[in-house]
């Protein structure tokens, strides 16, 4: 991969598939002339991170605007790498890293949302664990979708997710109001009759698509906004195979890039109104140069209290962290290496990272006067995973 | 058991627990006096996350967990509501178990977010997925953050995606020793009580076992009333329950007792010789028995025997208490009594030991179908109501 130098080309320009390989950059000129803009405007910083933080700050204003893409763009490196490293961890995936990124960038919302500018190290790295986690999750849930029936599958969703896929599928709002309506009887209706073997459900018989079908229609009228009409079994267990079918296409689906540019859409307005509509000036002090270099400050404080913190854990906690975030074992392989069970090794990694962020967390209160809540210990538990990253990626380069 | 959770890798923030066949069993077993198969299998997924999470939570973090309702009341909120509440030393939690394997959501049911005797400062999201025997508790979010949340009127439950909620329970542990203070709940409006009339009525209609969503059958003003009342949970469970869990006296003495009464403490007795003679014989349209069941029991320690016995003509039955120890009398103060499958009282359907007495009797005469419920006073350790049909 040729990586990318001019400011212009890391903040407007996609990764292009040539099959599973890299196979150039892309520009999307909508992008290229917002970043010459924003570039003419803000003499003063050339550096990636400047703007990265810039487009952060404009993204959490407004979320639908062109900073969002401005984004992904600069993390198009990121996740192609972690892609590529997740997907070795899998043997028998039948995914590509051309699939696992396409996924992993369609949800940089979950990056952009969990990344705390004011204390995160850099958007890049946190980046980087986070979009090695959803691919992660992705090939484990592919794994569980691939050994379940259809009708085993159907009870495998979440509502958010099987919405999901109905709207990813093209269907209208109403329908998807009725297919959930559907799905739902038939969750409350066809539960398994034994303990497990959860992954095998068979085709419900008549009996049981009668009832579905007589829940449906007693409910519809207080739950579909639509007066809709009666359905009967054939009816419901048409669409509830429709909704199977969106689920199992949609967990990869076979689209090309959102971010890659839509031809004919290289209109300049959008750019315009973007820049009209944020105070530069205010954002600029925001991200000023001091600080950044007080940033940088804060964050050598906090790299030399962990490695002092690490150095006070028992020696086979230090291994284990070593094990898990330098070479990246798998728990299993963990637990192989160090003679015990792989659920033991889940319970002692939650143990020393509650220590270490208990510790990042008192240390933060004391020298950060930061009053901690729920939401802001999240934010530092991030953080610290970001760290512990890092921190045993460069203590052992490319293993 | 393989597991896929062995060979799976999970994000460094999960909490993955190992689920054992044993705990399977056990939850599985337990789960079967709900009344139909989606309460059953309600009952079943809460039993397994808390049988797998409560001991972990125990010895990881605050030995004093527990769950928070009593047994009958637990199983009478499973046959309704998904969820169940533990209470740690200061706070409250309410684990939301689901089979759900994409963890895209946390959806949690209106009862435990807007009633307040319901309501809890935390909400774990918990995935069960017995097959690959793992227990995973991926993220979680307080009341507040809930209240803040979507609320989805089809069914009745407040929402969060899996970006909003905190995915490190860790976090949660730091958060009670460093910020115990922290606000956690949002304000609750409280419900007004329900009269009495109306919570029979309620209790009446919702009590049928066929009504398999009870919760979204009346208004939920009206609903979270009948909740909010634990009395009126149990009662409303008894009576759901009633039907599943009614013994089948006459069937079992028919066709021999199957495995599931010595579940449910029964077993079979030859009748006394001289009875016999007349047994066994077909009149009109029905079979007089040819034995009788028995179940142990124990009252302040002491062990008593209730028998069941067929009479002479079809549809009499004798009800006996007696005591098992030899020579042992039941003492004064005791008192048998029987209701019907409504809990209500009839001619005859309690008698009392003024004295101390070797047994205490009951007989009734019963149409085909017709179903009774035993008690006795003093309660029985471990009474558990149960509907004798006939």
């Amino acid at each position: 991969m040729l990586p990318r130098q001019d400011p212009i080309e890391i903040f407007s320009t996609f990764i292009q598939f040539d099959y599973d390989r890299f196979g150039g950059w892309a520009t999307d000129t909508r992008l290229r002339r917002s970043m010459r803009q924003s570039l003419k405007n803000i003499s003063a910083e050339n550096a990636d991170s400047f703007w990265a933080l810039y487009w952060h700050q404009i993204w959490q204003q407004q979320p639908t605007s062109l900073a969002r893409e401005h984004l992904a763009a600069y993390l198009q490196e990121i996740c192609f790498w972690s892609a590529t490293k997740t997907i070795t961890g899998f043997s028998s995936s039948q995914y590509t890293v051309s699939d696992c990124f396409q996924v992993a960038i369609s949800r940089i919302d979950k990056v952009l949302k969990g990344f705390d500018r004011e204390r995160g190290f850099n958007l890049k790295s946190y980046a980087s664990i986070t979009f090695a986690n959803l691919i992660r999750e992705l090939l484990r849930q592919q794994k569980e979708i691939d050994i379940c029936s259809d009708w085993s599958l159907l009870r495998k969703l979440s509502q958010k997710r099987m919405t999901e896929a109905l709207f990813d599928a093209g269907l209208d709002p109403e329908i998807i109001e009725s297919y959930i309506l559907a799905w739902n009887c038939l969750k409350t209706i066809y539960v398994p009759d034994r303990p497990s073997s959860t992954r095998k459900l068979t085709k419900p018989d008549p009996e049981t698509w009668s009832a579905i079908a007589k829940l449906y229609n007693q409910s519809r009228h207080s739950q579909l906004s639509n007066s809709a009409e009666a359905a009967t079994s054939e009816k419901l267990e048409k669409w509830l195979l429709i909704c199977v079918k969106a689920v199992r296409s949609s967990l990869f689906p076979k689209v090309t890039s959102i971010n890659q540019p839509k031809p004919g859409y290289d209109a300049g307005e959008i750019v315009d109104s973007l820049v009209g509509e944020v105070d530069e000036s205010l954002l600029v002090n925001m991200i000023a140069q001091e600080e950044i270099t007080q940033r940088t400050q804060q964050h050598t404080d906090i790299n030399q209290f962990l490695v002092a913190t690490i150095q006070q854990l028992k020696p086979e906690e230090q291994k284990l962290l070593e094990l898990y975030y330098a070479l990246d074992l798998k728990q299993a392989e963990i637990a192989q290496e160090l003679n015990t069970k792989q659920y033991s090794i889940s319970r002692k990694l939650a143990k020393v990272r509650k220590e270490l962020l208990m510790a990042l967390a008192q240390w933060s209160q004391a020298t950060m006067h930061i009053s901690l809540t729920s939401d802001i210990l999240d934010n530092i538990s991030s953080l610290l995973e970001e760290w512990l990253a890092n921190h045993y990626d460069s203590n052992h380069t490319e293993i | 058991m393989t597991t896929t959770a062995n060979s799976t890798i999970f994000n460094p923030t999960n909490l993955v627990l190992e689920l054992d066949q044993g705990t399977i069993d056990r939850a599985w077993l337990e789960s079967q006096t709900a009344s139909n198969p989606t309460s059953r299998w309600q009952n079943y997924l809460n039993q397994v996350a808390l049988a797998v999470f409560l001991p972990w939570l125990q010895t990881e973090e605050d030995a004093t967990a527990k769950v928070q309702n009593q047994q009958p009341e637990q199983a009478a909120i499973w046959e309704v509501v998904n969820g169940t509440a533990i209470a740690i030393q200061d706070a409250k939690l309410v684990l939301i178990p689901s089979e759900a394997d994409d963890i895209g959501e946390l959806r949690v049911p209106q009862e435990w977010i807007d009633l307040p005797s319901w309501a809890a400062d935390y909400y774990l999201a918990v995935q069960v997925n017995v097959d690959a025997g793992y227990v995973r508790v991926w993220g979680y979010a307080t009341h507040l953050q809930l209240k803040q949340g979507t609320f989805n009127p089809s069914d009745r439950t407040y929402s969060l995606s899996d970006e909003s909620l905190i995915d490190d329970l860790n976090a949660f542990w730091v958060a009670r020793a460093l910020c115990p203070d922290e606000a956690t709940q949002a304000e609750i409006e409280s419900l007004p009580e329900l009269a009495p009339a109306q919570a029979d009525n309620l209790i009446e209609r919702l009590g049928n076992s066929a009504q398999l969503l009870p919760r979204l059958a009346v208004p939920f003003s009206t609903w979270g009333a009948l909740l909010q009342n634990p009395q009126l949970v149990l009662r409303l469970g008894a009576a759901r329950r009633g039907i599943a869990t009614k013994t089948p006296v006459l069937q079992w003495l028919k066709q021999g007792l199957s495995d599931l009464s010595n579940e449910f403490g029964w077993r079979q007795i030859e009748l006394s010789l001289s009875a016999e003679g007349a047994r066994g014989a077909a009149t009109a349209d029905a079979v007089v028995p040819a034995f009788g069941l028995a179940k142990k029991l124990a009252i302040a320690n002491q062990p008593y025997e209730l028998k069941i016995l067929p009479l002479e003509e079809a549809g009499a039955w004798r009800f006996e208490l007696s005591c098992l120890t030899l020579g042992c009398l039941i003492p004064a103060g005791f008192k048998l009594k029987l209701l019907t499958s409504e809990f209500q009282d009839f001619e005859d359907n309690e008698v009392l030991a003024t004295v101390a007495v070797a047994q205490l009797a009951l007989e009734v005469d019963l149409d085909p179908g017709e179903s009774l419920v035993w008690q006795i006073e003093p309660t029985p350790d471990n009474y558990q109501q149960e509907v004798l049909q006939f």
